[in-house]
């Protein structure tokens, strides 16, 4: 199964929806196996039968990949049965942090950007690397503040740590905008020089900005802005493979219908980009 | 304190998102790194963007409280009115009770909070029973399916203990938390026996039982006949197994088997 073009994140709302079609709408469907494993019932049984029916890459939400928290083992026994039962041909996670001394905040925390963390960074990919039946892929997430005195930059960090880890990368592309406009840098100079040899996956998603704090969220509550597309068109030719994006959307969730009219939007955006190094 | 500067990092940031007082931090952000052993230039920084830690405060917490809504409406309903909802939450949060990888585990966690803390029992007896039985349909609903014992009978017998569906909760309240509403939140002190259940098309069903059926199915759970059961109960052996087929066929009994 070659994965490529753009997917879309299956979400709760839409199941009973796109169960019911004959075909996948979209070329690739994404989902959190944390989402899915260890359950059971109609729902559950309706979404296994659409993992199965169409081609599904999984992106996990809580492994905690700078934590210090060790994965139980029935967590990880699931994780590998349902990457497996799914044939996802890699699995992720996000570059962050979400739980400590047990506490899990279900949110992605950032890490300090220090060698320290970096290393220690590097040993969890590896040691879950370790454990899982494919590739593993890390994605950069979006930080609106750096976790004590730095080191180093956030994009030195993340590069930091994709080489010692020697693992995939899942590009955020709404991520390094979001960044972008939060800590004032040009995304693409913070682009260039990054190993896009090692992108595997790209996500792209809204944003929100909020008023009172003056910062862009990563809400994935709203349709993808202009300038998110262009830099994703910007850096497909650039890595040069038509490498799958996954359009993420996981608040004011709208109908379905709107959300393939945007995926047809971005899938435009994302031939156009690639037309000339595709057929060169 | 843990040992390493990531660590103590990390265990900074729980405290200053996750404990009741978030003014501790504001009020003196160098004064509060120090009680948590940081450096001084990381204590720097996190004061320095004390606003964006703010905001991770509030993520954080719009997090773990959002699910709590969505399973506990009679139960947030209640404190609400109340104004208490806040401190309760506040007090879940500082629990640090959630501590499992599955998102659908955060509203399981604050019921296990609320067993354990005993917050605000004394004030509402009830309160734990009520957001146990709101926990309950997702519980019932997700609960994992497993292929059907092959050896199981249709038909109840003297000899034979009733098998429950995996997925049902055979529940026994003080309080009757099945009548409770978001519009009359608080549920009468009455004894009620629930039998919580998955139908045959997988949707979530209540059947109030009588203290005999509940305490009959209680003991077939604990491998007791159905016989000997109904001879110690006093209860009459046709009524009851006309109402196990019952309970077989709408899905709440698997079957029936030996002892
Ligand atoms: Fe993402």
């Amino acid at each position: 199964m070659a994965f490529t073009g753009v997917g879309l994140g299956l979400r709760r709302p839409h199941m009973e929806q796109v169960a019911a079609l004959d075909a996948a709408p979209v070329p690739f469907w994404e989902i959190a196996p944390e989402n899915v494993v260890g359950q059971g019932g109609t729902r559950h049984r309706l979404v296994m039968g659409i993992l199965e029916r169409d081609a599904v890459l999984t992106h996990g939400l809580s492994m905690s990949m700078g934590g210090f928290d060790a994965w139980a083992p029935e967590v990880l026994d699931r994780l590998v049965a349902f990457l497996k039962a799914t044939g996802t041909p890699w699995h992720s996670e996000h570059l962050c942090w979400s739980s400590f001394g047990g506490a899990h905040t279900h949110e992605l925390l950032p890490m300090p950007f220090t060698r320290e963390a970096a290393r220690h960074a590097i040993a969890r990919v590896k040691a879950l690397q370790a454990k899982l039946p494919v590739p593993f892929l890390l994605e950069n997430i979006s930080y609106y503040a750096a976790l004590g005195q730095p080191e180093m930059s956030e994009r030195d960090f993340l590069l930091e740590v994709l080489e010692g880890a020697d693992c995939g990368w899942l590009l955020d592309i709404n991520n390094v905008y979001v960044n972008s406009v939060n800590h004032g840098f040009d995304p693409k100079v913070w682009l260039t020089g990054m190993p896009l040899h090692r992108v595997a996956q790209m996500h792209i998603a809204g944003h929100t900005w909020q008023e009172a704090e003056g910062v862009l969220l990563d809400t994935h509550g709203a349709p993808v802005v202009d300038p998110v597309v262009d830099l994703m068109a910007w850096v497909l030719p650039r890595i040069g493979r038509p490498v799958p994006v996954l359009l993420e959307r996981d608040h004011e969730i709208p109908d379905l219908a709107v959300l393939l009219a945007e995926r047809e939007r971005l899938q435009s955006a994302y031939e156009g980009a690639l037309t000339g190094v595709l057929h060169a | 304190m843990p040992e390493s500067r990531l660590a103590r990092l990390q265990a900074a940031v729980l405290d200053l998102t996750l404990d009741a007082d978030g003014e501790a931090f504001h009020a003196d952000p160098a004064a509060w790194a120090q009680t948590r052993g940081l450096a001084h230039a990381d204590g720097r920084a996190l004061a320095d963007r004390r606003d964006r830690w703010g905001l991770y405060r509030d993520l954080v917490r719009t997090a773990l409280v959002e699910p709590l809504g969505d399973t506990f409406p009679i139960t947030q309903t209640l404190l609400e009115d109340a104004s208490a909802w806040p401190a309760c939450v506040d007090a879940f949060l500082a629990s640090r009770t959630v501590s499992s990888p599955y998102y659908r585990d955060v509203a399981p966690a604050f019921v296990a909070w609320l067993a354990d803390s005993h917050w605000g029992l004394e004030r509402w007896p009830f309160l734990l029973q009520l957001a146990h039985y709101e926990a309950v349909e997702l519980e019932v609903l997700r609960h994992p399916d497993a292929p059907r014992p092959a050896d199981l009978h249709a038909e109840p017998a003297c000899e034979r203990i009733a098998v429950l569906d995996p997925a049902a909760r055979n529940l026994a309240y003080g309080f009757a938390v099945q009548v409770a509403t978001v519009e009359a939140p608080e549920p009468p002190a009455a004894c009620a026996w629930l039998l919580c259940h998955r139908d045959p098309e997988g949707a979530f069903r209540v059947l109030e039982l009588t203290p005999h059926v509940s305490a009959l199915l209680a003991r077939s759970q604990e491998g007791q006949a159905l016989g000997p059961a109904l001879a110690e109960l006093g209860a009459d052996p046709d009524e009851a197994f006309t109402l196990l087929r019952d309970l077989r066929r709408r899905g709440a009994i698997q079957g029936f088997r030996p002892a």
